[in-house]
């Protein structure tokens, strides 16, 4: 267990490097740093100017080198647009987004885990068409226009709901439906064949067979068995939650990373962008990490491969 | 006495496999239904020229933003109305059909050749080469792809090709993780190292043992991944970096018309139910395809 | 039992929700919410460059003058009096008994040490043309002071009025521009109560405000800024009375919310001018159509900017043709004019070597239905325009180092009357400037440093009727803004696109 868990963890720290690096690449090809930061008088002599104060005429490898280093410490310099701490903007907009993640996958769970348990006792039946047609139907719509269409409705035609902002419960009701609607499918289907499947087996029969209640089945074995690759999925759908994130936050105006990320990505805001795509890549790589944990402690046959 | 026929082969042996197959395929009614709907509009995308009533690009402003045929002022000369330039809602739909559809293969292709490519040479060879391509997967996995768009069209500006090649780059991961188990599990059957001991090369292998095995996977995926192309299009449309006007696309349209929703609603309503039945269509296809080719079910 | 429960649990659910909104109804609790859709980096004004920052400077600060909307005349505002003592020079006499916002007192300290610390490039304010005629600031006395500039500048007084909010010295050079941001101290009707950066600014009424300001003394008691970049979003706060301000609605919506009886629709006319900004000049050599004169002037004919006006600009906008906005001081009307005329465009065409017109790339960051209006114009007469639609910083780099045919360029010239602020920014030999013509940038020169009005009109007109006749740029019309806000809402907007809340008051 242990060298499987160092294996993981040396993946997951290339991982971080590699991604990293990439973005550091990206960001630098569709964009100059120094006229974003000279705005809009600078003459050629100030963005020169700029650029040898800044750094940026250093080799790439230097400046992401350099770039690394300060990131160890959560030093992710200063932004180019406001004039705070990367960090400091972060911080702020961090709870948005893990709170609009969490319960869109919390969302998810509670609506797609029983349909799909539902779906697996009686397969084939108009219960299973209607629960993957629901699950499915969500996931049809680009997401802007199903945001857009619940403001209209409940915050508009009935005054239900507030459409924008972040200051209580009811203000993330819609971003979290449109979000985590998203993952329903894929969760629904996975418990329903992992329900399925395990309702065939044989443990199941001699349970059956020994006189135990229909209900206790259910919960106590059956679930219990078919949920394990619920959880390594939902991990995975919780980051890509965090990139559809940006659509959400943009309709909702939610303060949050994916706002941030690109709002940062159209000013030029380099350093507030790179340390974007470094938490949402660790965020990301942590949840994977932890499911394959998860996955190789509860069934050795994983740690082999 | 009497001689009993010689029954006919089928009903000996049960009908052939072929004949299985097609039963089970028409008695799925998901994905009946969807093949048909997707047929239908790919049978409109072919047929825009015959069938819209005007050219899509040309606008008219003083007729921009007429209603369509069943609001009370609707005209008959435009079906669906008119967007916000006077160009003709009808006919942008049919030819966005085209654009939209156009999307989804070429995205499909080019995904599924890369994420195919990896993933059986992943889960045939395991051990290092494995470990390097699981490697590349997580790393697509962790960079957000509107990062790399914007990179992109910041250089190159937006186009339709720009999105495809984008998409295409980019959506291979699904592909790429399905196909490797569905390979490793390939690999451990009798027939390969038959195959091997013959003498086979590993690309006829590869070609002519696992391919045919794993190819209704591949196909349950492209549908899936070709509607999830077609979405994407539109969140790309979104931010402003998708297919650019005066080009029809699906995507592009709802884009546009949400700046109508209060007022103009057909604008935003009309793409966006298109696009609604496509991608469910798509799915349900994917997922009758999948139900019907199952393991379990031969 | 337990239904009754689980039925009673949903009626209380149902009642919260139901009270819930209105948390910040406006009148009710002299709030005014107003949303605007792009982030400020600042609330210091010197490190903004976004409209809203303009705003700010004149609800949280004054300076020395204030411009009279009525007259045009320059106001006393912080100076109780002003005069040019020579074309170099500018001598203010200080208003007594200001206070700003934390107690401190005003005096000649405090106007020389903002306006030299903003004219030290060294501090780097984002704007430098705002502050860098500015050579320096004398104190003459504990209420006087002299001001000196780098060569004649008439326009001085415009841009002191505008932009040149005064700043307390004590606390600036204590906290500078990062203090400043997120707890600005001012004089002005409106004082900062919370700044959270990049989501919200709260203000509050000044009551000490002093009387004899030429903005007169606020009435509205809080406003809260909170920032929504999607239009939709905005227009749903209005619609549902969360929100009681907005501005930059759509045309089309506009007219629709009109209809609304809780919402009041205004559409005033601004001075943000829209033109097509040509590569005249060959700037990089790389040889474009639009080098040509009858390139140009065929683009002129060809697009109908007329319908485009009246279809999809609408409103309070102006028809234009010439570079500068009616309003600035030198601008004249009295210039070639390009009317419709799409044979005599392909005419122009044939003539300049492109009888089957040719290809070119369309640059723009604002207002795409124009821009699409316009391609389908150029496409009628062959040119085969390819729209690329881009944020404002990257195409104005393109444009400045000559990378760009053509572009619709849109400039407010910081709300600024004089034409030095539009026509001599593009055609005055500066780094936006890309028709580079010498005779043009000699009548600016001289137009706009001499201090004879005469002298300057004359000027400003010859070098107006060179650019239209040489098609350097092609006008097309102001911008029309429409605001939308609650019918509890006294208010009137001005084409200077800076709301002022300090005069609006309740019903």
């Amino acid at each position: 267990m242990l060298v499987y868990t160092l294996k993981r963890l040396a993946l997951a720290v290339a991982v971080t490097l590699v991604v990293t690096a990439l973005s550091f690449g990206l960001l630098y090809l569709s964009g100059d740093p120094a006229s974003a930061i000279g705005g809009e008088a600078a003459t050629d002599a100030d963005i020169a100017n700029i650029r040898k104060i800044y750094g940026f005429d250093r080799p790439i490898h230097v400046q992401y080198l350099t770039w690394v280093g300060k990131a160890l410490r959560w030093d992710f310099g200063m932004s180019y647009y406001f004039r705070l701490p990367v960090s400091q903007i972060m911080a702020a907009r961090i709870p948005a987004t893990l709170i609009l993640g969490s319960s869109a996958i919390v969302f998810a769970l509670v609506f797609s885990i029983p349909l799909g348990v539902i779906a697996a006792i009686r397969p084939n039946s108009w219960v299973d068409r209607t629960a993957l047609f629901l699950s499915v139907m969500g996931q049809a719509m680009p997401s802007f226009w199903l945001g857009l269409m619940l403001i209209v409705v409940l915050s508009v035609w009935l005054p239900l709901l507030p459409p924008s902002g972040t200051e209580g419960w009811e203000y993330f009701v819609m971003p979290t439906i449109v979000l985590g609607y998203y993952a329903m499918p894929a969760i629904m289907r996975l418990t329903r064949a992992g329900m399925m499947e395990v309702l065939a087996s044989d443990y199941i029969r001699t349970a059956r067979a020994k006189g135990l209640l229909p209900g206790s089945i259910l919960f106590k074995h059956a679930l219990r068995n078919a949920v394990i690759p619920v959880v390594s999925v939902s991990a995975v759908q919780f980051g890509f939650m965090l990139g559809g994130s940006i659509v959400v936050e943009t309709v909702f105006a939610i303060q949050g990373m994916g706002y941030l990320a690109w709002e940062s990505i159209k000013r030029s805001d380099f350093p507030t962008v790179q340390a974007v795509i470094l938490v949402f890549a660790l965020i990301y790589i942590v949840l994977t990490l932890l499911a394959d944990l998860l996955n190789g402690w509860l069934d050795p046959r994983i740690r082999v491969t | 006495m009497e001689i009993r026929p010689i029954p006919p082969v089928e009903e000996i042996l049960g009908p052939s496999p072929g004949r299985l197959l097609r039963r089970r395929i028409f008695g799925h009614k998901g994905l009946m239904i969807g093949g048909i709907i997707l047929a239908v509009i790919i049978l409109f995308a072919l047929l825009a020229p015959l069938l819209s009533p005007h050219d899509p690009y040309v606008q008219s402003l003083t007729t921009r933003l007429s209603k369509p045929f069943w609001h009370g002022e609707g005209k008959w000369n435009h079906p669906f109305g008119t967007d916000h330039v006077g160009r003709d809602y009808l006919s942008r739909l049919l030819y966005g059909a085209q654009v939209s559809l156009l999307i989804g293969f070429c995205v499909a292709l080019i995904s599924g050749v890369i994420g195919t490519a990896l993933g059986v040479v992943a889960g045939y060879f395991g051990g290092r080469v494995d470990m390097v391509i699981t490697f590349i997967i997580t790393l697509r996995l962790s960079i957000p792809f509107v990062l790399v768009a914007v990179a992109v069209v910041g250089i190159v500006g937006g186009s339709l090709k720009v999105v495809i090649i984008v998409l295409g780059l980019l959506l291979w991961n699904r592909y790429a993780v399905v196909m490797r188990s569905a390979t490793q599990q390939i690999r451990n059957q009798d027939y390969i190292p038959a195959a091997e001991a013959v003498g086979c090369s590993t690309t006829r292998i590869l070609l002519s043992e696992v391919m045919p095995n794993i190819v209704n996977n591949l196909v349950v995926v492209a549908t899936l991944e070709m509607a999830n192309a077609i979405l994407l299009e539109a969140a790309l449309s979104f931010l402003g970096l998708g297919v650019q006007p005066p080009t029809p696309s699906w995507g592009l349209m709802v884009s546009e018309g949400k700046d109508f929703l209060f007022f103009e609603p057909w604008l935003i309503t009309i793409p966006g139910v298109a696009l609604f039945v496509l991608v469910l269509a798509i799915n349900l296809l994917g997922d009758g395809i999948r139900d019907v080719t199952a393991p379990e079910n031969r | 039992m337990r239904k009754k429960f689980s039925w009673l649990c949903l009626i209380a659910l149902f009642a919260f929700i139901l009270m819930a909104p209105a948390a910040h109804a406006g009148k009710a609790n002299d709030t005014l919410n107003i949303l605007h859709e792009i982030e400020l980096s600042s609330v210091d004004n010197y490190f903004n460059t976004d409209r809203w920052g303009v705003v700010l400077c004149h609800l949280l600060w004054d300076s020395l003058l204030y411009r009279d909307l009525k007259t045009g005349e320059y106001k006393p505002n912080l100076a109780t009096s002003w005069k040019y003592v020579d074309g170099k020079t500018l001598e203010f006499d200080l208003r007594q008994g200001v206070k700003f916002h934390n107690g401190d007192e005003f005096d000649a300290d405090d106007v020389v040490y903002t306006l030299n610390w903003i004219s030290d490039p060294k501090n780097g304010i984002k704007s430098q043309n705002i502050s860098n005629w500015i050579e320096r600031c004398e104190k003459l006395g504990k209420y006087k002071v002299r001001l000196k500039t780098k060569t004649n500048f008439p326009a001085a007084p415009e841009y002191i009025a505008a932009v040149l909010a005064i700043y307390p010295h004590k606390y600036y050079a204590k906290v500078g521009p990062d203090g400043m941001g997120l707890k600005p101290v001012g004089t002005g009707p409106y004082k900062g109560v919370e700044v959270v950066p990049g989501k919200s600014i709260t203000l509050a009424k000044n009551e000490n405000y002093f009387a004899a300001s030429p903005k007169g003394k606020p009435s509205i008691g809080k406003l809260h800024i909170r920032f929504i970049s999607e239009v939709n979003t905005q227009i749903a706060e209005l619609m549902s009375g969360r929100a009681d301000w907005i501005w930059r609605v759509p045309q089309d919506q506009a007219e629709k919310m009109a209809k609304m009886p809780k919402i009041t629709v205004e559409a005033s006319d601004t001075m943000r001018v829209f033109f097509l900004h040509f590569d005249a000049a060959n700037k990089k050599g790389r040889n474009s159509p639009v080098n040509k004169l009858k390139v140009r002037q065929a683009i002129g004919h060809a697009v109908d900017k007329a319908t485009i006006q009246k279809t999809l600009v609408k409103g309070a906008s102006q028809l234009l043709h010439s570079a500068c906005y009616p309003s600035q001081f030198g601008c004249t009307d009295d210039v070639v004019k390009y009317e419709y005329d799409p044979a005599k465009a392909k005419k122009l065409l044939e003539e300049a070597g492109y009888p089957n017109g040719f290809e070119i790339e369309f640059y723009g960051w604002r207002n795409r239905p124009e821009m699409e209006a316009i391609m389908g114009y150029l496409n009628g007469v062959g040119i085969k325009a390819k729209i690329q639609f881009m944020t404002y910083a990257a195409t104005r780099e393109k444009i400045r180092v000559g990378e760009v045919d053509m572009a619709m360029n849109n400039w407010g010239s910081f709300s600024i009357h004089d034409a030095s602020a539009f026509t001599g920014n593009f055609f005055g030999g500066t780094t936006d400037d890309n028709a580079r013509d010498p005779e043009v940038i000699k009548w600016l020169e001289i137009a706009d440093t001499s201090i004879d009005p005469e002298v300057r009109k004359k000027n400003y007109k010859l070098a107006l009727q060179r650019i239209a006749e040489q098609a350097y740029c092609i006008p097309l019309w102001s911008s029309n803004m429409n605001y939308a806000y609650t019918k509890d809402l006294n208010f009137s907007a001005q084409p200077d696109e800076i709301p002022r809340f300090f005069n609006a008051s309740w019903k």
